[in-house]
């Protein structure tokens, strides 16, 4: 496991020159810098971005299954950050954390060399003989990715013959891909965005590609339960997420809408209907019986929109990207 | 035929009586009865891969007529075209889910195009001759490459209706409406390569 500790450094600075003034009865390392003093569990994929989301924390950087049975055994961790959906989960149900959160998705890719010796041009090149691959385990997230889209692609089988090695994360699979170790490695996108300059980057088709999405949770035994749920509340924010869309990331996906109320069941082209329901923050589109309505998202849970020139008699939809959320009821067009 | 019938609702009527599943249609019917079945991992492959074909088509299909800017007679084939690629989809991804699989849906996928795709009818029919043209390769891949033969008919007659988009993108655009007495066929890795020049 590696450690990056931003704090630490910060406070052993800030203790030199407290030493340096002689000064009594100075405030810790910690206050002065101003830091949170969260310790971070997080997937090694997570290097680049959390630093970037507040430096002020201690962050230990490992294989999140790894890090999930430290935090089962009792590692002094506020908040894990998974690279899959599955430890936080496994945590939760053993009461080791609070209710998991999905915080960001990411993209399986191949990296190469730069000098590309082997002259890779698609994944299907890597079922050649005599091409050497690097991968993760499948005992952790990005290792188990890979074989979910091998097995997907049918080429499982033929690319396995040609592993020559298997590491514990996906950085260490940067690490070798970099260093010209092996003609080609398994990684996420967000491996390549963050540094394109050692590696180059063959996609897995969008066909193949696994679901990988991330989930957080503030541990059950942190002592800083409000700083670690505002810790999860920052990562959600529109600010945190657009430096991890930065990185290569996806942005996490939204939930499907539900539409439970709506505050007049029939009227004329041009009323005022109010919806009510859930999940409406990036609503695409709303129709009356399939024809497209002028429409504000007042909140989450509330729509207020026109019924349209050409509307019919039917259910009202509610799309977001995720899905489309239809009224129970009909709306009658007078 | 309904394309939103369910893949139950179809096993369900084929259980009822060898007719009913007749109705279903010959398109969606030889593949959904196989849909049961474990199939083998290569089989698996190429649905998922036809699975995103059919989302890209859609996906092409919905920005092509969401541009206006065909004229009335090729918008309407747009439209049919789309339609087409609605029920195809209905069709592969029945092949997944019947084998415990679930098949991608639009929102797992993000197409793109060049820039200038849907500006002219000129640009949009250009794409469409070359999706097409790589849809059917595709197609006629998978009748080479699948092993469950019982699902080839299915595969085959979708592969004649792209081959129809084809034959009228290109004659609307000025071109042989027919031409090659053997279209060629993609491999999986050609077929997927393609595909992959319109994701992001």
């Amino acid at each position: 496991m590696r450690i990056r500790t931003f704090g630490g450094l910060m406070a052993i600075a800030v203790l030199c020159a407290l030493l340096g003034a002689a000064s009594a009865g100075a405030k810790s390392s910690k206050e002065a810098a101003g830091v949170s003093g969260l310790t971070i569990f997080a997937g090694s994929s997570m290097t680049t971005v959390l630093p970037a989301i507040d430096p002020n924390n201690t962050y230990s950087f490992g294989s999140t299954t790894s890090l999930g049975t430290q935090i089962t055994n009792g590692a002094p961790a506020d908040v894990l950050m998974g690279a899959n959906t599955t430890e936080t989960a496994l945590l939760y149900s053993q009461g080791k954390c609070e209710k998991p959160v999905n915080y960001t998705r990411n993209t399986l890719a191949v990296l190469v060399p730069k000098s590309n010796p082997a002259g890779i041009k698609s994944i299907y090149d890597l079922t050649k003989p005599g091409i050497t691959i690097d991968e993760a385990a499948s005992s952790v997230p990005v290792g188990s990715y890979t074989v979910q889209v091998l097995n997907q692609m049918g080429i499982n089988t033929a690319i396995q013959a040609n592993v020559v090695s298997q590491e514990t994360d996906d950085a260490s699979v940067v690490s070798k891909v970099a260093t010209g170790q092996v003609d080609a490695g398994f990684a996420y996108l967000s491996d390549y965005v963050i540094d394109p300059n050692q590696v180059s980057l063959i996609t897995v088709p969008a066909w193949a590609q696994p679901k990988i999405q991330y989930a957080m949770c503030v541990v059950t035994a942190s002592p800083n339960q409000t700083q670690a749920q505002a810790w999860v509340n920052q990562v959600l924010d529109s600010t945190s997420q657009a430096l991890f869309v930065k990185d290569g990331f996806l942005p996490i996906t939204a939930p499907v809408p539900t539409l439970t109320k709506l505050s007049i069941t029939s009227g004329k082209a041009g009323a005022k209907v109010t919806l009510t329901g859930t999940n409406f923050t990036g609503t695409t589109s709303v129709t009356f019986k399939g024809v497209a309505a002028k429409f504000t998202v007042v909140s989450g849970t509330k729509i207020t929109v026109t019924v349209p020139a050409k509307a019919k008699t039917g259910t009202i939809t509610v799309t977001n990207p995720s899905g489309t959320a239809t009224s129970s009821k009909s709306f009658t067009v007078k | 035929m309904d394309a939103l019938i369910t893949r139950a609702q179809l096993i369900s009527r084929g259980a009822k009586g060898g007719a009913a599943l007749a109705v279903a249609g010959m398109a969606i019917g030889p593949l959904v009865e196989n849909a049961a079945a474990a199939l083998p991992t290569m089989d698996l492959a190429y649905a998922r891969l036809l699975v995103g074909a059919e989302l890209l088509a859609s996906d092409f299909y919905t920005q092509a007529i969401n541009a206006a800017n065909t004229g009335r007679v090729v918008t309407k084939y747009l439209k049919r075209a789309y339609a087409n690629e609605q029920e195809h989809y209905q069709s592969v991804a029945g092949i997944l889910s019947g084998a415990g699989v679930t098949p991608a849906v639009s929102t797992d996928i993000t197409f793109s195009y060049p820039a200038g795709s849907f500006d002219t009818q000129k640009s949009i029919l250009a794409l469409a001759n070359t999706l097409e043209t790589t849809i059917l390769g595709t197609y006629l891949g998978a009748v080479g490459g699948i092993q469950t033969t019982t699902l080839l008919q299915g595969i085959a007659q979708i592969a004649s209706c792209e081959a129809q988009h084809l034959s009228y993108f290109t004659s609307v655009s000025g071109g042989k409406a027919f031409d090659l007495s053997f279209p060629p066929a993609l491999t999986i890795d050609q077929a997927s390569d393609a595909m992959s020049a319109y994701t992001s």
